[in-house]
């Protein structure tokens, strides 16, 4: 009953709570949808073949997408026949897919996947017009806009081929024949086995599971495709982290919410204790008031996340966190579970509050004045102090080795967190010198002002304490982003001993005839399956690119294999030893250890027309051209090294740019409801300071004025400390990673970024306390 | 004796707001504590009550030895036996006047039945200011409201800081006549604390207290002139 009587009477105080854990609950219930409809799909090209058998598939570390070994083109034929054989099998189709991407308009389409045409029955797709393709020709999605009889020019990995289009049917990709197909495939991982109508599919299968095994039903999603798994496993780490974060500030910016509230209610408490309420019954009474606003902040936040989740799921697509195809599905265990989530998270939050509130003594009630001085309790101090220790032995004891960064880090975490704890000791005497510009003149504003931020403590350190968290922990982040993309582009520009360079342009790749020099990056697989990530290139390309050292001039033979330094000693291959291996294509080959080599970005290095007669699909990603670039002809264009350097990763930290901006973004809005909700919940204590300094002869304008100088020295307050403890971390992260990569490294800090989040933070402040006030002291 | 205090002393660091004093308050009795600002009265209040632990002595209501309960035991013992009226802030703003009174019983987890607490309020004069919350009641109505929310117990002991302090002289005497009345038709036994020599008219027995000490009682026939001379003469 009090419980509910309670939020009622004093919504004021429970709206940023209820607010912070709305919005909370809002983003994890949409992760949480998100994350539940973000499994793995059976691929459309292959949902209408009921069975599939497939390859050996190996367990693979989380963040891994190495590939599996294919089947030899010998097994495959094997498989064929005897699949074929089964009672009810109509037809066994290898699933055969290479690079091809038409060219119309002297453009690359958006289409970039070739397939073998007898695989268009296992979605099925049909023919829309004309006949399937035989020799020299090619069926073609419809919506292309090629009709039959035309001649269309198609990328492929060796370069254009002309065909001749035969047809057009209702799906994605270029067909070729099957005949004509097979050179172009990278190696067979799975066979389709097409169903006689009303065949027994499970007696198929079951038949089928002698020689391989079986994938039926919602299983045959691991035939998605490699690129589709990693940016559904990209898609899964943000979705994750923002569930994570949402649910963390929620806790922090609730708990202090509460915290505050149970801080201005200390005589009601009293009372209660006065009239016979136990210290329990005062703790389950705060319960219950977390309980209330809980369900009903949780509940508006759910159902908001219920209807926002689609369009997420639509930005996640755009942004490349998800897989096209990706949407969001409803369904009620995410919502229920970030339902009780909520409800746990508020509990949780509530917890010290709710300790605090029991400790209040029945004689809290006769206080006359609320007063602002209780010391900080032992164990934040302890906190406080451990977390600034943390922060400063990290910074120390770094070794100017590549684990900087990570110490770098700890050490800017460990050190604001340890000043956000120890806020209410920090704040007042920083403010005090702060503010000295205030002592200036003779205005009473500037003496309220510079006095007020100092004795009203617990305001002041709440207010700045949400600023120095989100500016510092924004300047570190997207300082340190920045500045490892700028180091990156450096060091590239640095090891690329070319004129130019040639990079895709609309394409996934580069074809073989695109000019300059380029390696192809694939795999080569061991007797056991496992993969090695292996570079196929000539010596003169490791030459003019990177700084791969070893015997180079070897991987002129085809028989030939350079290996990283690591693999020589796991395995125990000393030159002139053999490693058996097989390829992308299925085929196997011994090899000869010729050395090892250091620096290479890849387990093993082999002559780069080996590596191309074994994988006929895999694209280069680019191509060093020395001397005047050739024409690259289309889907690819030509760039100096300056601009290729700083465009290079590109894609990469695109994501990881939006990523730091979302974080940042989430944080600032939990910032902002924190900054208000101080400001709104200590008004209401600051009512009879503000009428005394309207009877003292203060214009409604001065009060003002004082109010947003007040709270606008605050933020900066908060914002000056955030940004002085990031620096150093910074600049020592700079420092660690220029001498590591051995070349200047800028600090690259994005100032109007930060400009903007504490000018919103300002505004925030100075518009919520100066609106607090007013409506308190209106006349 | 229903409230006993034995050599209590109270000191906050270094002042010392009680100094050994000892004194007893018969059951169906309305004693008065007077004395100047900061001589003890309400320190010695609030060790009478349980609100406060003495330093040093012991204090004793209905046959309980305060010091001999812990928290929890203090909090129940003021449930049940002890009701408080005090200067302000009596109420809890959220909860109506009703509601505020049945806090007690409901804080017990004793029915509240809704008679008893209409009949408590119709006891104080409020019986139609039931459903009204504190922010729509007058100081004066207020203060009732907490007199039935301390009896709704039927407490052993009320113990009432200043009670009339904000009122106006016309509400003070509803007040204090209704206080009286208990005390002489209930038995209640009654202690508050008032610097107004009107108000202590009412009690049966003054008390007088300076720099933390008993230094004057007296019993008899009070009126509000013989009180002040008192008042005077000890001063
Ligand atoms: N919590 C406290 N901390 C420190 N000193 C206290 C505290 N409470 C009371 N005192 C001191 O103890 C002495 C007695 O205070 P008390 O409140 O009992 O006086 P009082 O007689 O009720 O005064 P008044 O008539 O002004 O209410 C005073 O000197 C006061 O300053
Ligand atoms: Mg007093």
């Amino acid at each position: 009953m009090l419980s509910f009587a309670t939020v009622r009477e004093r919504w004021q105080s429970f709206a940023g709570g209820f607010v912070v854990l709305s919005l909370g609950m809002a983003l994890v219930s949409m992760s949480a949808l998100a994350l539940a409809s973000a499994g793995p799909r059976v691929p459309d090209r292959l949902a209408g073949t009921p069975v599939f058998v497939s390859a050996p598939r190996l367990d693979r570390a989380d963040g891994s997408f190495a590939p599996d070994r294919p089947w030899s083109p010998e097994t495959v034929a094997s498989l064929v026949e005897e699949l074929s054989a089964i009672p009810g099998v109509a037809q066994a189709v290898p699933d055969r897919a290479f690079y091809a991407q038409p060219v119309i308009g002297g453009r690359p389409a958006p289409s970039e996947r070739g397939h073998a045409w007898s695989t268009a029955t296992l979605a099925p797709y049909r023919l829309t017009a004309g006949t399937a393709p035989r020799k020299g020709e090619t069926v073609v999605d419809r919506s292309l806009g090629l009709t039959p009889g035309t001649e269309v020019s198609v990328l492929t990995a060796r370069g254009p081929v002309t065909f001749t289009v035969s047809g057009t049917v209702d799906g994605p990709g270029v067909f070729l024949n099957d005949a004509e197909a097979a050179p172009l495939s990278t190696g067979v991982r799975a066979i389709g086995l097409v169903a006689e109508p009303g065949a027994d599919v499970a007696a198929i299968a079951k038949a089928a599971g002698r020689f391989a095994d079986v994938l039926t039903g919602d299983g045959r999603s691991v035939l998605e495709s490699r690129d589709d798994e990693r940016t559904r496993w990209i898609g899964m780490q943000i979705l994750t982290g923002m569930a994570v974060l949402s649910a963390l500030v929620s806790v922090l910016v609730v708990g202090s919410t509460f915290a505050v509230g149970v801080a201005q209610r200390r005589r009601e408490f009293g009372l209660l204790r006065a009239v016979g309420a136990t210290p329990r019954q005062i703790r389950a009474m705060v319960y219950g008031e977390a309980l209330v606003v809980g369900v009903a902040a949780t509940a508006a936040g759910v159902a908001a996340g219920a209807l926002l989740a689609p369009v997420l799921g639509a930005v996640l697509v755009d942004v490349g966190f998800e897989p096209a195809g990706f949407a969001v599905a409803l369904s009620p265990l995410p919502l229920a579970g970030s339902f009780a989530g909520g409800v746990v998270l508020t509990l949780v939050a509530v917890w010290s509050a709710s300790r605090r509130a029991a400790r209040v003594g029945p004689l809290e009630a006769l206080r006359e004045a609320e007063v602002d001085d209780r010391p900080m309790p032992r164990l934040r101090w302890i906190t406080g102090l451990a977390s600034c220790a943390l922060g400063v032995a990290s910074a120390v004891s770094s070794d100017g080795e590549g684990a900087f960064v990570m110490s770098g880090l700890v050490a800017a975490v460990g050190v604001i967190a340890g000043l956000a704890l120890l806020s209410p000791v920090v704040v007042p005497p920083v403010a005090h010198y702060a503010s000295w510009p205030f002592t200036r003149g003779r205005g009473a504003v500037g003496m309220l002002v510079r006095e007020n931020a100092r004795t009203a403590v617990r305001r002041t350190a709440a207010t700045a304490t949400p600023v120095l968290v989100t500016i510092g922990c924004a300047v570190l982040i997207t300082g340190m982003v920045q500045t490892t993309a700028a180091g990156f582009a450096a060091v590239r520009a640095t090891t690329i001993r070319a004129d130019a360079v040639i990079v895709p342009d609309g394409t996934p790749g580069l074809t073989d005839v695109s000019g300059g020099e380029s390696s192809l990056f694939s795999a080569v697989f061991e007797a056991n399956g496992d993969p090695l990530s292996t570079i196929g290139a000539t010596p003169e390309l490791l030459k003019t690119a990177g700084d791969t050292s070893g015997p180079l001039d070897e991987l002129r033979h085809d028989d030939r294999v350079l290996i990283a330094e690591w693999l020589a000693e796991d395995r125990g291959l000393r030159p002139g030893a053999v490693l058996p291996v097989s390829f992308e294509d299925g085929t196997s080959a011994r090899l000869t250890v010729a050395g090892t080599v250091r620096n290479a970005d890849a387990d093993v290095l082999v002559s780069r027309d080996l590596l191309r007669s074994h994988d006929p699909a895999v694209l280069a990603d680019e191509a060093y051209v020395v001397g005047t670039a050739p024409d690259p002809g289309p889907g690819a264009r030509v760039v100096d090294v300056a601009a290729y350097a700083a465009e290079a990763d590109a894609e990469e930290d695109r994501l990881v740019w939006i990523a730091t901006l979302l974080l940042v973004v989430v944080s600032t809005a939990y910032a902002g409801v924190a900054i208000v909700n101080t400001m709104v919940m200590s008004a209401a204590g600051r009512v009879r300071d503000l009428e005394v300094l309207r009877l003292s002869g203060a214009t409604p304008r001065q009060v003002r004025g004082t109010v947003a100088a007040e709270s606008a020295l605050v933020v900066l307050l908060g914002a000056g400390l955030g940004t002085v403890v990031a620096l150093p971390a910074l600049f020592g992260i700079r420092g660690a990673f220029a001498e590591a990569m051995n070349t200047d490294v800028p600090l690259v800090i994005p100032w109007p970024l930060i400009g903007g989040l504490v000018a919103v933070c300002l505004v925030l402040a100075a518009g919520a306390s100066v609106l607090a006030a007013t409506t308190k002291v209106g006349r | 004796m229903k409230v006993r205090l034995e050599a209590v002393r109270r000191t906050y660091g270094t002042v010392t707001a009680l100094d050994g004093v000892t004194a007893g308050f018969a059951a169906g009795t309305l004693t008065a504590i007077m004395g100047p600002s900061g001589s003890g009265k309400s320190t010695l209040l609030h060790c009478a009550a349980g609100l406060d632990r003495p330093t040093e002595g012991t204090v004793v209501i209905d046959g309980t030895d305060l010091g001999s309960l812990n928290e929890h035991g203090l909090t129940v013992l003021r449930r049940e036996r002890i009701g408080f009226v005090f200067q302000a802030f009596n109420l809890v703003s959220a909860l109506t006047a009703e509601q505020n009174v049945a806090l007690p019983l409901r804080l017990a987890g004793r029915p509240a039945a809704p008679e008893l607490v209409r009949r408590a309020l119709a006891q104080v004069g409020l019986a139609d200011r039931a459903g009204h919350r504190p922010s729509g009641l007058s100081g004066g109505e207020q203060q009732r409201v907490a007199i039935a929310r301390a009896l709704i117990t039927k407490p052993a002991v009320v113990f009432a800081d200043e009670p009339t302090g904000q009122l106006d002289t016309q509400t003070s005497r509803q007040v204090l006549g209704m206080l009286r009345r208990l005390v002489d038709d209930h038995a209640q036994t009654m202690i508050m604390v008032t610097h107004d020599p009107v108000t202590a008219s009412y009690a049966d027995r003054v008390i007088f207290l300076e720099d933390g000490r008993v230094v004057d009682e007296f019993t008899g026939a009070l009126t509000a002139e013989t009180v002040a001379a008192r008042m005077a003469g000890t001063c």
